[in-house]
């Protein structure tokens, strides 16, 4: 019905809200690449822990009614250089065991399979370093038994009764899984693919709220373009149905083009982004791709999302056409939105580490949503100040326009102000580095006491069949001794690798590790934390820039005629440029900075240890970033506030 | 009195547009002039060029013998606010400032401290009959009041000469007649000149004298020059 009038009015609006449209398409792009790898990096975490399911074996219950075990599986790791390998031994109980992920059949015993990445590096490293430990390979592992591309895993065919599957192992889950009888190789996630999905949520939740709110201010700001003409429509007697078909239906179709085309943008994306590395690997292009039920449901609801901001940001034309026609003295803002705030911010004390991470996800979501909802208010507090503490005409004029509509104001600041909360939070949650001393090499691993002396007897002899020199004690006082071969302090990469070689096997089960092997999966964590962080932070920050040059653009658009008249009438260009910056630099100092507070106020209860240097220079580089690209993105309108005041009659249109 | 703003040849193309063809006019200190003529016959271009907003291709402005169309754009703007007072149609007001502080904007502009420049604006109001109106916005204004509070701000800088393009254009015919009264009273009483563009024979009828365009050219000179 009105679609007809809805394009001649997209399309016939002139430059002005043609300009509009392009501004809210573009931010729809943006909003629908980010918010799709915000989903999919959930997903893609799943996929992994699920991928890496196969070598976590699920004891079986064994009884007389219950299904037999078919195998036998243990997991433990293995190190290289400075990457770990996983190496998974299995036993068939009875014939016809099935295949593990990646493999066309059951191991037999005595063979081994490697994963494309350890064959090549098997291949490449002198084979007293490496292949020494897995000879004769039997086959490649294929990509499903894989977590990513890179990953180093071996398998190792044995007999039910063979040592390495019935010697007990170390009960560090950290180092391993012992040997258990399973009825299937689906095995379990791990704990610690658990921890990153758990991660993965609270880094999305904190990517996703700033994007609904730029997605919304997008929405609005095509309603704002239109509502003067809008408003006009209402005067010449369309009903309040017609005018809010006609804009929701212009919004949503401009939405579901941006929602394509961003979508289309992320694929394009995709293989940058599977590069970035996560615990110990880069990605597998397709695990980036969310099931396309999820595609299919976030193609329909940006569309929707944006159709929904649009009908509330019209609410005003059609319940009153004279109120946007004419502006007047906005009502004054609750203070209600502040009690808000602080309620949601008094349960965090309750909060702590021990608290479900999805308990933590919802009160920080809130807690931002919070901050999202009071920004207005304080705007327009810091805009009263502002104008009635002015002496130049700038600030008199930022500080009347903040209270004016302290929403545009707080929509220009808005992103900025949210990524601090999220640099806040991630500035107190990210721990320094672990402290780097230097510890001569040496390689442990612990041993029965019984058998300790003989196995250190044996590891002398390997290493010294190998030319490697090294002095072989053991030590500890428990049942479980622990055989140490010091390697001298000159020993280089390459001599540990040819140490591990000739010890390995040596005590069924267990791997000779070094201290920095022991300290691998905590410094991978760490430097996951770091990635993890640059990851949102980038995000917010693209966002949050995105939508203040988007926001500064539009204003000066919809104030296009004053600006016009104020120049004609002589009024230097930097008065309303120096007006300009303060009406955005005042509420970011304010808000950014309370964003901040606000945000390491809620990481407390989760914090390890005292903020770290790291955090601290993350928040600082935060700050220098925030307000450069604020300034920056609104530096780029001045051209359009020339060329729109430069017309000697700007006319009303 | 001696001319306050005068015209030389001015001509003013908008590519094969001859919006101006040569036009003379000479404007004397404290002297009404309207401006009318069909639309598109380039009332607005002589308007702009007179008043430093546009510049011409070629031909003279002078400003109380000083020359000003060879002025670079930041000399000529800084004239406007200084020298200049501007009434347009409407929308000159800003939407979010009261309108006392509207007013007081060119004085703080030029350097006056806000609460000076405040007081100096309030005295406008009552002579305009604007009492009480000191502290509304733009919104809350009707549009007679509006350019009411338009001419205040154009005057309050103490302006050699005042333009006004078709400043009664959006307003009643009663309304209109009351607005462009109180705009020569003012301007006559500040000592000002003024140049006055319009279409209504009423409103140039409170001029001293009125100048038609006809497609780019000054016909006769009509009304009393005084
Ligand atoms: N920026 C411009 N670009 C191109 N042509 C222009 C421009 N400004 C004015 N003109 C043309 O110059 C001529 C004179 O225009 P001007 O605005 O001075 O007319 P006017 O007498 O003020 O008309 P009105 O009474 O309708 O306001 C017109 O033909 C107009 O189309
Ligand atoms: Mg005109």
């Amino acid at each position: 019905m009105n679609l007809d009038l809805t394009w001649r009015l997209l399309r016939g609006g002139g430059r002005k809200s043609l300009l509009g449209t392009w501004l809210t398409l573009g931010a729809v792009i943006v909003s629908t690449a980010l918010l799709l790898f915000a989903v999919a990096a959930n997903f893609a975490f799943a996929a992994r822990g699920e991928r890496g399911a196969w070598r976590n074996p699920v004891p079986v219950e064994e009884g007389p009614f219950k299904e037999g075990a078919v195998a036998v599986e243990a997991a433990r790791f293995d190190f290289v250089g400075d990457q770990a390998i996983t190496v998974v031994d299995l036993a068939a109980l009875k014939a016809g065991a099935p295949a593990p992920p990646g493999m066309p059949r059951f191991p037999a015993p005595g063979e081994v399979w490697l994963s494309p990445a350890l064959a090549e590096l098997a291949e490449r490293l002198p084979a007293d370093q490496l292949a020494g430990r897995y000879p004769h390979p039997k086959g490649v592992l294929g990509d499903e038994a894989l977590v990513h591309p890179g990953e180093l895993v071996v398998v190792v065919g044995h007999e039910p009764d063979d040592p390495e599957l019935t010697a007990a192992r170390s009960d560090d889950w950290i180092l391993g899984k012992g040997p258990a009888r399973v009825a299937s190789l689906a095995g379990t996630p791990s704990e610690d693919s658990e921890a990153y999905r758990a991660l993965t949520l609270v880094a999305s939740v904190l990517m996703v709220v700033p994007l609904l709110v730029f997605g919304g201010a997008a929405a609005r700001l095509t309603v704002a373009r239109r509502d003067q003409r809008l408003a006009t429509l209402r005067l010449v007697g369309a009903t309040p149905g017609q005018v809010v078909r006609m804009t929701v239906a212009e919004a949503v179709i401009v939405a579901l083009a941006g929602a394509l085309l961003g979508a289309a943008g992320y694929a394009a994306a995709a293989p940058l982004l599977a590069r970035i590395p996560i615990a110990g690997g880069t990605w597998f292009v397709s695990d980036l791709f969310p099931h396309p039920l999820i595609l299919a449901g976030v193609l329909v609801a940006v569309p929707l999302l944006v159709g929904l901001s649009a009908v509330v940001g019209l609410r005003r034309v059609v319940v009153s056409p004279l109120g946007v026609a004419r502006r007047e003295t906005p009502p004054a803002m609750r203070f209600v939105r502040v009690v808000a705030l602080l309620a949601v911010l008094a349960v965090f004390p309750m909060l702590s580490r021990g608290s479900s991470v999805g308990i933590v996800a919802v009160a920080v979501g809130l807690a931002f949503l919070c901050l999202n909802v009071t920004g207005p208010w304080v705007v327009g507090l810091i805009g009263r100040v502002t104008a009635r503490t002015a002496r130049a005409p700038a600030r008199l004029l930022a500080g009347r326009r903040l209270v004016d509509d302290p929403r545009a104001a707080w929509r220009t600041v808005s992103g900025v102000a949210l990524t601090g909360f999220v640099a806040g939070f991630l500035g107190l949650l990210s721990p320094g580095l672990f402290a780097d001393d230097e510890a001569p090499a040496q390689l442990r691993v612990s041993a029965p006491a019984a058998q300790a002396p003989e196995i250190a007897g044996q590891a002398r002899d390997r290493l010294r069949a190998a030319g490697v020199t090294a002095e072989v004690k053991v030590t500890g006082e428990s049942s479980d001794k622990v055989v140490v071969a010091a390697l001298g302090s000159g020993a280089d990469t390459a001599t540990i690798d040819r140490a591990r070689t000739a010890l390995a096997g040596l005590v069924p089960g267990r791997t000779p590790t070094t201290a920095d092997d022991d300290q691998r999966f905590g410094i991978q964590i760490l430097a996951d934390v770091r990635v993890g962080t640059i990851v949102v932070l980038s995000v917010s920050f693209l966002v949050a820039i995105a939508s203040s040059g988007i926001t500064a653009a539009s204003s000066v658009l919809d104030r296009r005629q004053t600006y016009g008249l104020l120049r004609l009438a002589g009024t230097p260009l930097e008065v309303l440029d120096r007006a300009r910056r303060a009406e955005t630099l005042i509420p970011l100092t304010v808000m950014g900075g309370g964003a901040i507070l606000v945000g390491v106020f809620c990481a407390t209860p989760f914090m390890i240890g005292g903020m770290s240097t790291v955090g601290v220079i993350t928040l600082a580089g935060c700050v220098v970033v925030g307000f450069a690209g604020v300034i920056g993105a609104g530096a780029l309108s001045r051209p359009l506030l020339r060329s729109v005041t430069a017309d000697p009659a700007p006319r009303p249109d | 009195m001696n001319d306050v703003l005068v015209g030389r040849a001015l001509t003013k193309r908008f590519g094969q547009t001859v919006a101006l063809g040569g036009v003379d006019i000479a404007v004397r200190g404290g002297e009404a002039v309207a401006i009318m003529g069909p639309s598109g016959s380039g009332k607005s271009t002589l308007l702009h060029c007179l008043a430093g907003i546009m510049r011409p291709d070629a031909g003279e402005v002078h400003l109380l013998g000083q020359r000003i169309d060879a002025m670079g754009e930041r000399r000529r703007s800084a004239l406007r606010r200084t020298r200049f007072g501007f009434v347009f149609q409407f929308g000159q007001l800003l939407p979010e400032l009261p309108a006392e502080e509207n007013v007081a904007l060119p004085l703080m502009l030029g350097g006056v401290p806000r609460a000076q420049a405040v007081r100096q604006a309030r005295e406008w109001f009552a002579p305009l009959g604007l009492h009480s109106m000191e502290g509304r916005r733009p919104g809350e204004l009707s549009g007679g009041q509006a350019q009411r509070v338009a001419i205040a701000r154009a005057l309050v800088s103490k302006p050699a000469v005042v333009f006004a393009d078709e400043p009664t254009g959006a307003l009643d015919q009663q309304t209109g007649q009351d607005t462009m009264r109180l705009l020569v009273e003012a301007t006559k009483h500040n000592a000002a000149s003024l140049i006055v563009v319009t279409h209504d024979p009423n409103v140039a009828a409170w001029c001293d004298r009125t100048v038609e365009v006809r497609d780019g050219h000054l016909l006769a000179a009509r009304g009393a020059r005084a």
